[in-house]
């Protein structure tokens, strides 16, 4: 095959894996019957800039949450983190979103799922991965700028209140009901009496959390998730019905690549994640050899545009540091190349880091004040 | 004021027939021009907002006829209609509220001093001539699967089948009495109704109404949300006649209810759109109250065009439309 047939059939599949990715939102968005975030937009004067630019996309029933945003009324937000890693870049575009959340008067709560990094086979044990959350997670949250007086952070196997919120949301459900929502009527065999527990029980203990007496009762709580979490909102609004919540509301943000190219930035795969703790000197090599939606031929690219949707780099760079989407604009146009691209990221990325790690010191020194640590009485007495 | 400037208005008239149609038609028929806006009402009271239309058939009305056109201005108080949306047990209190809305449009038209003609349902609509002209028009629809299709249409879901057991009684009263009509200015919503009589008329080969409908009518004191949560109301806003419309009765200015702090206090808390392209519920009242101040004084409407330039910011707007409101309106009654 000559140069020009490899560019040909390369441009081709990167197109076709465009379609395929426009393609996968949509029929999510039809089978889950959400509803994009375009009313909003008209109506929402200051929405976030994930927002603006599509990243945030879809919502089901925003409409509590906005009127609790016009009104200034409490409402809370749940945004549960499996801390078996320290945070990467993609964990980031959902703390950013929090932090829009928090400026506009949401409460935030976040369960850091170390019962669930240890059932799931995640971690290797309960400790370890509380290990990662006190002494990484919880400080990286905190150099992000998130205000003490409104975020609530727990480890879920130090929080035990939750596994009693557990229990009592527990007999609002059957096991059935949550086979059938998780999909997992048929596969059984890789779950265990813990990984059943925590999905049908603690993640809904979770989200209906700032509804129990103690938080204040009753409140839009909204849940910014992944398009693949939206069952675990099904079970927990299926719940909050039967215990005379308000049904938890979500939105939905898309994922941000990894460098990879392989799907979802995510700590378990190799060259696909940067993490907020990672030298900033030893970045260089996963974001040259990062998987773009460039071609092979400069030539070819400056004639054609690149392709930015499925581009890791330009997911990175959108996501974090040019929300204006001009690197949009530049690589559909041909104007920047992958190399040049590459190396505005690295610097963003580069920045961005030393910046973060240089809150850490101070932000460790105030794990404490996030801390959740209210006792629930109200369901024991 | 030129018909072109009425009806090119924007913020004020949603859609419209062209001012040529107008015009041939008033040439080519042998009576007045008959413009028309016909109401309901509750309990509540009157709403600004029914005002809007009843200076819009009025300044219409004059502007054909500084063209040299004779005109038919005239606003029904469905009477009859209300009584037949609530039980039979308020019939009477219903008919009460029907003279009380009727003395209302006189009140306001003698206090602007407008053009209208003033007719209630209860008129005409039991009187041999109307009874067999709507038989006529209810033998035809029935004759026609397609036409009762469209009536079909004008109800809501909801009330489909208590409608079907009245044999559509109220849309047939609304398709007879609007059929011979010119112009009929309404709420978008109508264009239900309106579809239905024109259709008939293409079966009868004659003249068909045009309809002018104005900008939905919106709630005030409503923050952004509110209008995000109501998908649609950008195209239908609540009923401009029923201040109860939606239950959100005190979210409406009700002439002679309505305190002039309670009007201020609601356009204070009300939502300013950032694009004029969504509900303006303070634009509309805005522009109300320019209708009355040109009524009263002459002059042309300037507010939307000033809004649109973004000559005024959103306290300047809520400050000048409660002045004008205090003084063009509220003051009168």
């Amino acid at each position: 095959m000559d140069l020009e047939e490899i560019v040909a059939k390369d441009y081709e599949q990167k197109s076709a894996q465009r379609e395929k990715e426009k393609r996968y939102y949509e029929e999510k968005l039809q089978r889950t019957g959400l509803k994009t975030l375009d009313r909003f937009l008209r109506y929402c004067s200051n929405p976030s800039d994930y927002m603006k630019n599509g990243i945030t996309y879809a919502h089901r029933d925003l409409e509590n949450v906005a009127e609790a945003i016009a009104e200034n009324k409490p409402w809370a937000v749940v945004s549960g983190l499996n801390p078996s890693s320290p945070l990467h870049l993609g964990h980031k575009a959902i703390f950013d979103e929090l932090l829009w959340m928090q400026e506009n008067g949401a409460e935030i709560y976040i369960p850091l799922t170390n019962d669930e990094s240890y059932v799931v086979g995640k971690s290797p044990s309960l400790a370890e991965s509380r290990r990662i959350a006190y002494e990484s997670v919880i400080p990286s949250i905190i150099a992000m700028g998130f205000n003490s007086h409104k975020t609530h952070i727990y480890v879920d196997s130090d929080y035990k209140e939750i596994y009693n919120v557990a229990m009592d949301v527990s007999n609002k459900l059957t096991l059935n009901k949550a086979l059938k929502v998780f999909g997992l009527d048929n596969e059984l065999d890789n779950e265990n009496p813990g990984t059943m527990f925590y999905r049908s029980a603690v993640q809904v203990a979770q989200i209906l959390l700032p509804q129990y007496e103690e938080f204040g009762g009753p409140k839009p709580t909204l849940v910014p998730v992944g398009i693949d979490q939206h069952p675990y909102i099904l079970l927990a609004r299926d719940v909050a019905e039967k215990k005379g919540f308000i049904l938890p509301s979500e939105i939905v943000t898309k994922f941000l690549w990894g460098f990879d190219g392989k799907g979802k930035m995510s700590s378990s795969r190799n060259g696909s994640a940067i993490f907020l703790t990672d030298d900033p000197n030893s970045i260089d090599t996963i974001v040259k050899k990062s998987y773009t939606g460039g071609s092979p031929s400069g030539k070819f690219q400056k004639e054609h545009g690149g392709i930015p949707e499925i581009c890791p780099i330009w997911s990175v760079r959108t996501y974090h540091f040019q929300r204006d989407n001009s690197v949009d604009r530049k690589c559909s146009s041909g104007e920047i190349l992958c190399g040049q691209c590459k190396k505005e990221a690295l610097e963003e990325i580069k920045d961005f880091l030393s910046d973060h790690q240089s809150k850490l010191p101070e932000a460790r020194k105030r794990v404490d004040e996030f801390i959740l640590k209210t006792p629930i009485n109200s369901i024991l007495e | 004021m030129e018909l072109e400037s009425l009806l090119n208005q924007e913020g004020l008239v949603h859609q419209k027939p062209k001012t040529e149609e107008i015009r041939e038609r008033a040439s080519a028929i042998d009576h007045p021009v008959r413009l028309f806006y016909g109401e309901t009402y509750d309990a509540y009271g009157d709403p600004i907002d029914s005002i809007k239309y009843y200076f819009f058939v009025s300044m219409l009305s004059k502007s054909l006829k500084e063209e040299g056109y004779s005109t038919d201005p005239r606003i029904l108080v469905a009477d009859v209609a209300a009584c037949r949306n609530v039980s039979s047990d308020l019939n009477d209190k219903y008919i009460e509220l029907g003279d009380k809305r009727a003395k209302f449009v006189h009140k306001v038209s003698d206090t602007y001093n407008l053009d209208l003609n003033v007719v209630k349902m209860s008129d005409y609509l039991f009187t041999p001539e109307f009874q067999s002209h709507l038989e006529e028009i209810v033998e035809l629809c029935k004759g026609d699967p397609e036409i009762m299709k469209r009536i079909e249409k004008t109800v809501p879901e909801s009330k489909i089948d208590i409608e079907r057991k009245k044999s559509f009684a109220y849309s047939f009263d609304e398709i007879g009495t609007i059929i011979d009509l010119d112009v009929k200015v309404g709420p978008p919503r109508e264009d239900l109704y309106d579809d239905v009589a024109r259709k008939i008329a293409e079966v009868q080969q004659r003249k068909s109404l045009m309809s002018l409908f104005l900008t939905p009518t919106f709630p005030l004191g409503k923050s952004w949300a509110y209008f995000f949560a109501n998908e649609g109301i950008e195209d239908h806003g609540i009923t401009a006649y029923k201040a109860g419309s939606k239950q959100l009765q005190g979210n409406r200015i009700i002439v002679g209810k309505t305190s002039s702090l309670e009007a201020g206090n609601l356009i204070d808390s009300s939502f300013v759109p950032p694009s004029l392209e969504l509900p303006h519920p303070i634009l509309d009242i805005g522009i109300i109250a320019e209708m009355a101040r040109i009524n009263l004084e002459g002059g042309d409407f300037n507010l939307y065009k000033r809004v649109q330039e973004g000559q005024l910011d959103e306290r300047a707007l809520k400050g000048e439309v409660k002045d004008s409101l205090n003084k063009y309106i509220l003051s009168k009654f």
